[in-house]
C-alpha cells in the first residue's frame, strides 16, 4: 500500500460510502485544465470529463463486447546500480486481452511518442470513434486520466476510465501477463515516471 | 499466445487484432504462473531437478498483505537436521530472487522469519537444499501490490539515519539441547532503486544489506545472501545451537561498500 494511502486510511473508509463514482480519493481533487503534469502518482479526481468513470463490475459488464483495453502502468524501472549477476526478470499482469504502452499516460509526452499512441487507438478502434475504450493503469495513478482525457480530446466519444486499475481487477478476476505493445516498446527510450 | 498473434498482426487489419486479443482465460493463469516460476528456478537453480515437499519447507504469509512493502514470511523446515540452505523467490518481483540462506553448525534451521517487499499479487516460493544436494519446493500465494516501488514516507537522509546500528533479543533461558530464538533488527533503509523521492522525483539508488553473516563464537549460524526486495530496516528471526562460547556476532554489508559488525551476549546454558 502507499504511504499516501496509509495516511488516509480512515478518511479513505469514509469517502469510500459517501462517493458515488469508485473514486479512492480521500480528499476532493479538481479536474486540471487538459492533462495533468505533476507526479504520475498521486490521488486523482472522481470524474473525467468527456468521459464514463467505471468500476471493476461495471467493466466485467463490458467485457464481452471487447472493448479496447489500455494498459498505461509504468514499467518496472530498473536500478541504474543493480548487480549484474543478480536476476532481472520484470513481468506484467495486466486485464486479460489489455494493450499495454507503458507510461502513455505521462504528460507531456514527446510528441513523437503521442503520435504513436493515437495511431495505435486508431488502430485497435478500425478507426471507430464510438468503439468503447477502457484506460486504466493502478489506483492513485494519473496515467489512465491522462489517457483518457487524451482520447476524449482527441474526439473519441466512449471513453471510460477505470481507476481502481489492475489492483482493482485481480481482487476479483484473472489477470494475464503482458507485454508492451511492440510498436510502442519500439520507439526507445520509454521516459521513467515523473 | 493470443498476446504475440497481436504482436504480429499490427500490421495487419485493426478489427482482426481487436479479436485475437481477448480470448486469455482462467487456465492460462496458472500455467503463466508455472512458467514464470520454471524461468526463475533455471535462471537460479540452472538445471538442478527441484521436488515439491509437503514436510521439508512450508512457507507461512498473509494471503492479504496489509502493508506490501513489509509483508511477514515465515519458512519452516521441520525436519532440520537435514536441511542445508534455504532460498525465497518473490516470483513476480522483478529482482524475484529475495533471499538466500546457508545454515552453519550453530543453527537451528527450524524457522525463519523476514518481512519482504512484493510488486504484485504473485507466488512465493521456498526451496529448501538438504544435506545430501537435494532441492524441494513450497509455495504460497500472496495477493499485495506496489511493495517494491513504496516510498518510505520520509527523507532519503532520514531514512539512513544509524543506518548499521543493530539490536539483538533472545526469547527465553538456554538450556543444554535446546535452541534459542532470536531476533535481529538493523537500522538499513534497503532501499530498492524503484523507490521515488517524492519531492525531487528522483529515484533513490538501490542500497540494500547484500550479505549478512551471524556466528557464534568461531562457529556459524547462518550466512545471509539478501536483494532489495527485503523490506527496509531487517528484521530476521532465527534460532541457534546454545552449545557455543563467545558473543553472537553480526557482520552486514550492503551494495554500496557500507560495512557494519556488532556483537551480542548469547545466553548460555547453565547446567
Amino acid at each position: 500500500m502507499r504511504v499516501l494511502a496509509r495516511m488516509a486510511a480512515g478518511a479513505l473508509a469514509l469517502v469510500a460510502l459517501a462517493a458515488a463514482t469508485p473514486a479512492d480519493s480521500p480528499v476532493n481533487v479538481p479536474e486540471p485544465d487538459g492533462l495533468w503534469t505533476g507526479p504520475q502518482r498521486g490521488y486523482t479526481p472522481a470524474t473525467l470529463e468527456g468521459a464514463t468513470v467505471i468500476d471493476g463490475k461495471r467493466l466485467a459488464a463490458m467485457m464481452p463486447d471487447k472493448p479496447v483495453l489500455l494498459d498505461v502502468v509504468v514499467a518496472d524501472r530498473k536500478p541504474a546500480n543493480f548487480p549484474a549477476d543478480r536476476p532481472w526478470l520484470p513481468t506484467h499482469r495486466s486485464i486479460p486481452g489489455a494493450v499495454w504502452m507503458p507510461g502513455a499516460g505521462v504528460a507531456p509526452l514527446a510528441p513523437e511518442r503521442e503520435a504513436l499512441f493515437f495511431r495505435r487507438v486508431e488502430e485497435l478502434t478500425g478507426g471507430d470513434t464510438s468503439k468503447a475504450i477502457v484506460t486504466f493503469c493502478r489506483p492513485e495513478c494519473w496515467g489512465s486520466w491522462n489517457a483518457g482525457r487524451r482520447l476524449a480530446l482527441r474526439g473519441y466519444s466512449n471513453v471510460h476510465w477505470f481507476p481502481e486499475g489492475v489492483e482493482g481487477w485481480q481482487d476479483d478476476h484473472d489477470t494475464a501477463v503482458v507485454k508492451p505493445d511492440p510498436a510502442w516498446a519500439a520507439l526507445a527510450p520509454i521516459e521513467p515516471e515523473r | 499466445m493470443t498476446y504475440a498473434a497481436l504482436a504480429l498482426g499490427l500490421s495487419l487489419a485493426a478489427s482482426l487484432v481487436g479479436g485475437a486479443a481477448q480470448a486469455a482465460g482462467a487456465s492460462d493463469s496458472d500455467s503463466e504462473r508455472d512458467a514464470r516460476w520454471k524461468e526463475i528456478a533455471t535462471s537460479i537453480f540452472k538445471d538442478r531437478a527441484i521436488q515439491p515437499t509437503e514436510t521439508l519447507v512450508k512457507v507461512e504469509a498473509p494471503k492479504r498483505a496489509e502493508d506490501a512493502a513489509l509483508v511477514p514470511i515465515t519458512l519452516t523446515m521441520p525436519e532440520k537436521d537435514k536441511i542445508k540452505a534455504v532460498h525465497l523467490v518473490i516470483d513476480d518481483n522483478p529482482s524475484p530472487y529475495a533471499a538466500h540462506f546457508s545454515f552453519g553448525p550453530a543453527a537451528d534451521p527450524g524457522e525463519l522469519k523476514l518481512r519482504v517487499r512484493v510488486n504484485n499479487y504473485t507466488n512465493v516460493h521456498a526451496v529448501a537444499e538438504t544435506k545430501d544436494g537435494g532441492l524441494f519446493e513450497a509455495t504460497k500465494f500472496v495477493k499485495a501490490s506496489g511493495g517494491c516501488s513504496a516510498p518510505m514516507g520520509m527523507s532519503d537522509e532520514e531514512a539512513m539515519k544509524g543506518m548499521g546500528d543493530m539490536r539483538m533479543k533472545f526469547a527465553g533461558e538456554a538450556q543444554p539441547g535446546k535452541p534459542v530464538e532470536a531476533t535481529l533488527m538493523i537500522r538499513h533503509p534497503n532501499f530498492s532503486g524503484m523507490q521515488m523521492n517524492q519531492l525531487t522525483r528522483d529515484y533513490t539508488p538501490a542500497r540494500y544489506i547484500n550479505k549478512l553473516t551471524v556466528d557464534y563464537g568461531t562457529k556459524n549460524v547462518f550466512v545471509m545472501d539478501g536483494d532489495i526486495s527485503i523490506a527496509s530496516n531487517p528484521v530476521i528471526n532465527f534460532a541457534f545451537l546454545p552449545e557455543g562460547k563467545g558473543p553472537i556476532k553480526v557482520t552486514a554489508t550492503d551494495n554500496q561498500g557500507g560495512r557494519w559488525e556488532h556483537s551480542f551476549t548469547a545466553p548460555t546454558a547453565s547446567n
